[in-house]
């Protein structure tokens, strides 16, 4: 087949389009479905730009997955991530830590560590710095998105 | 040609086995078999041309991991380093795997990447490579006449090929039960990169005494390749410093590297002996 019918559910909505099998999830997220907040960085697979979750926890990249081979995945890009106005735990702690310098970078990013604190909610520094390999920052150093991970983890724990 | 894009291809999603099998048989050379696709499709976005895709992720029971303490490890075409990763019987029982499952890569690839993938990518830097060369094990592939099971010492036939004819694909890779002490190590510039030197060994321990030994190594040949003589001068002895001196000297004697992007020739072989010596040292811990 050249094309195909699929349903894909990004950020909790079902869109259902027939999509050229030769197109990634990262180019219809930001080209078919206008969701441009999941970026472009290297499309083979070593910045993480791409990063988004499937059933809202296991990371993988949209640039190197094909779109056709995803119906029926449940997919949460950054701009999922708040919920009624109010931002994501991990959102809030990368914006107060000022984890953010670029931006570029961020939406993987944010990805990643909502992905990491879904598997351990108190992770060290060296387990989050581990798990962060994947997602490249040219700007930041690290340094503070390893606190901001910290912060969001200490801050879902208290919620719970 | 740009990162952003592939070239067009006609996809083919099986439902089923036989159903791969059947668009493997009508279609050949003309398709490539796609689990994770975290390789395929960067060759592909490099220029890597292929009429047909053989897409298995819709063919449900390929994704398993099925450890018996007595029959040994059974994983599934589908089963990604993130599950091979996360799995304690693998640490303790195959700890070459495990270590070459967890370090591969990054973890979003470790989510769609699999073992059977790296195994018949037939890389000489393949991790799961040598863990799997060391480990021993069999590859089975499914054809329209049924299965076959081909042993890992015969899968890897030369730079890039493997005994999988273009009528079958991988189901699954076997290894026994009781396999002995392992361990896998590699040298990269940043864990995510290619292995610029891997090496993995599987030991069949006597108390201190070696009863055998399978020492691979990747990297410096054009597949993951056996230490022969090396494993000959551990058979029988007690691992000392002095029978090591010995390894080391055997496995740099032996290796063949090239000079390539992540490595020259002459640093591989430089250091491929104590590589191997500290990939023994680790098993043994």
């Amino acid at each position: 087949m050249k094309t195909r019918s699929i349903t894909i559910y990004v950020n909790g909505e079902a869109y259902s389009l027939n999509v050229a099998v030769n197109r990634t999830l990262l180019q219809v997220l930001r080209e078919d479905l206008g969701m441009p907040d999941t970026k472009y960085g290297c499309g083979t697979g070593e910045c993480g730009a791409c990063t988004v979750l499937i059933d809202g926890k296991k990371s993988i990249l949209a640039c190197l997955s094909l779109a056709a081979t995803m119906d029926g995945a449940k997919i949460t890009t950054v701009a999922g991530l708040e919920q009624e106005g109010k931002l994501h735990p991990v959102q809030e702690a990368f914006v107060n830590e000022g984890a953010i310098q670029c931006g570029y970078c961020t939406p993987g990013m944010v990805m990643k560590s909502v992905s990491i604190l879904a598997k351990n909610p108190h992770p060290t520094e060296e387990e989050i710095r581990r798990e962060l390999e994947g997602n490249i920052c040219r700007c930041t150093g690290y340094v503070k998105i390893v606190q901001a991970i910290q912060k969001a983890g200490d801050a879902m724990a208290s919620t719970c | 040609m740009s990162s952003r894009i592939l070239p067009e291809f006609d996809l083919l999603v099986p439902q089923s086995i036989p159903e791969a099998v059947e668009m493997l048989t009508k279609y050949q050379d003309k398709a490539a078999v796609m689990a994770g696709g975290t390789d395929l499709l960067v060759l592909m976005k490099s220029g890597l041309k292929v009429p047909y895709i053989v897409s298995l992720s819709e063919v449900p029971g390929l994704d398993y991991v099925i450890y018996d303490p007595n029959d040994g490890l059974r994983i599934g075409a589908m089963a990604t380093l993130a599950q091979v990763a996360d799995n304690a019987d693998i640490k303790k029982n195959y700890a070459a795997l495990w270590e070459s499952a967890a370090v591969n890569g990054t973890p979003q690839t470790r989510n769609r990447a699999t073992v059977v993938g790296n195994i018949l990518r037939a890389s000489p830097a393949g991790d799961c490579c040598a863990a799997a060369l060391a480990l021993g094990g069999k590859v089975v592939l499914q054809g329209a006449a049924g299965k076959r099971e081909v042993d890992i010492d015969h899968f890897w036939v030369a730079y890039r090929t493997t005994a999988r004819q273009a009528f079958e694909f991988a189901v699954e890779y076997r290894i026994p039960a009781n396999v002995g002490k392992s361990a896998f190590k590699r040298m990269t510039r940043a864990d995510q990169d290619l292995s610029k030197l891997n090496a993995a060994v599987c030991l069949n321990m006597s108390g201190n005494v070696c009863q055998g030994a399978r020492l691979a190594i990747g990297c410096v040949a054009p597949t993951t390749v056996r230490m022969k003589k090396a494993e000959e001068i551990l058979k029988g002895k007690e691992i000392t410093d002095s029978v090591l001196k010995e390894v080391e000297e055997a496995v740099k004697g032996e290796v063949t590297p090239i000079d390539d992007v992540r490595s020259s020739a002459w640093y591989r072989k430089e250091v491929s002996g104590i590589l191997m010596k500290r990939t023994i040292q680790k098993a043994c811990a």
